[in-house]
């Protein structure tokens, strides 16, 4: 559903991605994996319209989406959980809910409550706390919150840049659950990852993304017997 | 004693036209974090624009008060486009600068068509003072708390139940994040500098009208009376903005009364001071940022 062709995006004269080609299957959880620095965060701002690739192309269901401005991203159905999760700290849960449907133009008030009653049916904490301020939450909570808040965009296609950074292990396992549980009602989620293993429970495919290339592509299986990938993500100890 | 609770009336009801030019201020530095100097003498503008209503067509009051606002819009429109958008990309401080040659251009202009240095203003109220017990409340000073305490609370509504008003602190609160919702910051920027500017138009119609005379200084006035609230109160803070314009308020009255005219601006900048020293973060400011930090760091 999501394509992206030979991306090239700069900042001034360096070049965080030097020709990224992926795609994003339907209905699928893809990953992406890579150390810091090898142009992940770069991507998701380039698909989501907030970087102008300097060449190459960026496709959602067909239509040409490259250069288009962030609003009209988030209405043709991409939505952007962002790294370090990035909530309105001074505002209510409720209103980085609100926040979350702005580009909803079209979305009737009630249409909007609706919605706002089913993320709370979600998260049930989310709902204890729905008049607290948002920068009150513990990280796991506010993680949830962001999640919320770009589901209220209504979109097809989910963006996470790095979802389980800087939480507990414990919390780690309830945020891949909630993924697990997006996917299941058919959202297509496209998932940046550092923590391999646990990735690797959910995504259905694989890229791997070092200095601004894409150095790996393809499925669970076969990056679980990638030498390399092995010895750098996995840590699994080699034999021999 | 009564003298002292006079002043403080007084204080706060002055006080509270500093304290929409601070909220003038801390809208516009809160959605772009960069400082518009030439916030006051685009407000000046506009109340000459009032001025000339006043002069040419011998309309009082209510169209004065129009023709003032929406010069200072225009104005604050005219800023925008020039020192905060179109070097949008450029280091903060190149706006602060142009923000400051736009504040001579502005002054000039008024000069060139308004030669003289002062002109007449339609006076807001007729010199009566309402007597409560043993305190004396000067009609204009009412007239100009009920206006400022009015637009307060419109601004409250407009930030708190609407669309607009939720995109706004987003952009304040997030920028970045903000542009992830979808939010367009630039029209998000020039809608809050017209509103400020509209803000600040009333403003200048209240305080100029008080004195029933205007000079092209009176951007320079306006232009510290706001900076001084905002700091006071905190950067980016509306709350703190209403406080920080009335303390400066009562803080002036008070020195006016005990030590005399000649020392309440240094009473102000005293004041300004000792914050800057003991709580550079203003009243409300320093909470904010330090929830902000904390909400980062949270596992």
């Amino acid at each position: 559903m999501l394509e992206v062709q030979d991306v090239v995006t700069a900042y001034g004269k360096i070049e965080a991605l030097k020709g990224v080609t992926l795609r994003v299957g339907e209905g699928q959880i893809t990953c992406l994996l890579g150390p810091n620095g090898a142009g992940k965060t770069t991507l998701m701002l380039t698909i989501t319209g907030i970087l102008k690739p300097r060449r190459g192309s960026v496709r959602f269901h067909d239509k040409d989406i490259t250069g288009q401005a962030p609003g009209g991203i988030v209405r043709a159905g991409i939505a952007l959980v962002p790294e370090n999760r990035l909530v309105f700290p001074e505002m209510t849960v409720a209103e980085n809910l609100r926040a979350g449907a702005y580009s909803r133009t079209g979305s009737a008030a009630s249409e909007i409550a609706n919605d706002m009653e089913a993320m709370y049916n979600r998260f049930p904490r989310l709902r204890e706390r729905s008049t607290q301020m948002a920068g009150t939450l513990s990280g796991g909570e506010q993680q949830m919150l962001s999640v919320a808040r770009a589901l209220m965009a209504r979109p097809k296609l989910l963006l996470m840049d790095e979802p389980s950074l800087g939480l507990a292990p414990m919390i780690v396992e309830e945020i891949f659950q909630i993924v697990r549980d997006l996917h299941k009602d058919g959202t297509s989620i496209f998932l940046v990852e550092q923590n391999a293993h646990m990735a690797l429970q959910v995504a259905h495919h694989f890229y791997l993304l070092e200095q601004g290339r894409v150095t790996f592509d393809g499925t669970p299986g076969e990056m679980a017997e990638d030498e390399v990938i092995q010895r750098a993500y996995l840590g699994t100890r080699q034999t021999a | 004693m009564v003298d002292f609770i006079q002043n403080c009336l007084d204080g706060v009801m002055v006080g509270s036209s500093y304290a929409l030019l601070a909220i003038g201020f801390t809208l516009i530095f809160g959605v772009m974090r960069r400082l518009n100097l030439s916030y006051g003498p685009s407000i000046m503008l506009g109340a000459f624009v009032g001025t000339l209503v006043y002069l040419e067509f011998q309309m009082g009051g209510f169209a004065v008060a129009v023709a003032t606002v929406i010069g200072a819009v225009l104005a604050g429109i005219y800023v925008e486009r020039l020192c905060f958008w179109a070097i949008r990309q450029g280091a903060a401080v190149a706006s602060m600068v142009s923000s400051f040659a736009i504040w001579m251009q502005l002054e000039e202009i008024v000069t060139v068509f308004f030669p003289e240095r002062t002109y007449p203003f339609p006076p807001l109220a007729d010199r009566t003072a309402i007597e409560i017990g043993p305190f004396f409340l000067k009609l204009e000073n009412l007239i100009m708390f009920a206006c400022a305490a009015g637009l307060t609370v419109l601004l409250q509504v407009l930030l708190y139940r609407t669309r607009f008003g939720l995109a706004l602190r987003a952009v304040s609160e997030n920028p970045r994040a903000a542009r992830f919702m979808g939010i367009n910051i630039g029209r998000v920027t020039f809608w809050a500098f017209a509103l400020a500017s509209a803000l600040g138009g009333v403003a200048a119609y209240l305080i100029i009208g008080t004195d029933a005379q205007i000079t092209p200084l009176f951007g320079l006035w306006a232009t510290f009376k706001g900076l001084i609230a905002m700091m006071l109160g905190g950067m980016g803070s509306i709350p703190g903005a209403i406080l920080g314009g009335l303390l400066l308020g009562v803080v002036e009255a008070q020195s006016t009364w005990y030590l005399g005219t000649e020392y309440r601006d240094l009473a102000a900048y005293a004041l300004l001071f000792l914050f800057l020293v003991f709580r550079p973060g203003g009243l409300m400011g320093q909470v904010a940022a330090e929830r902000e930090r904390a909400a980062l760091r949270r596992v």
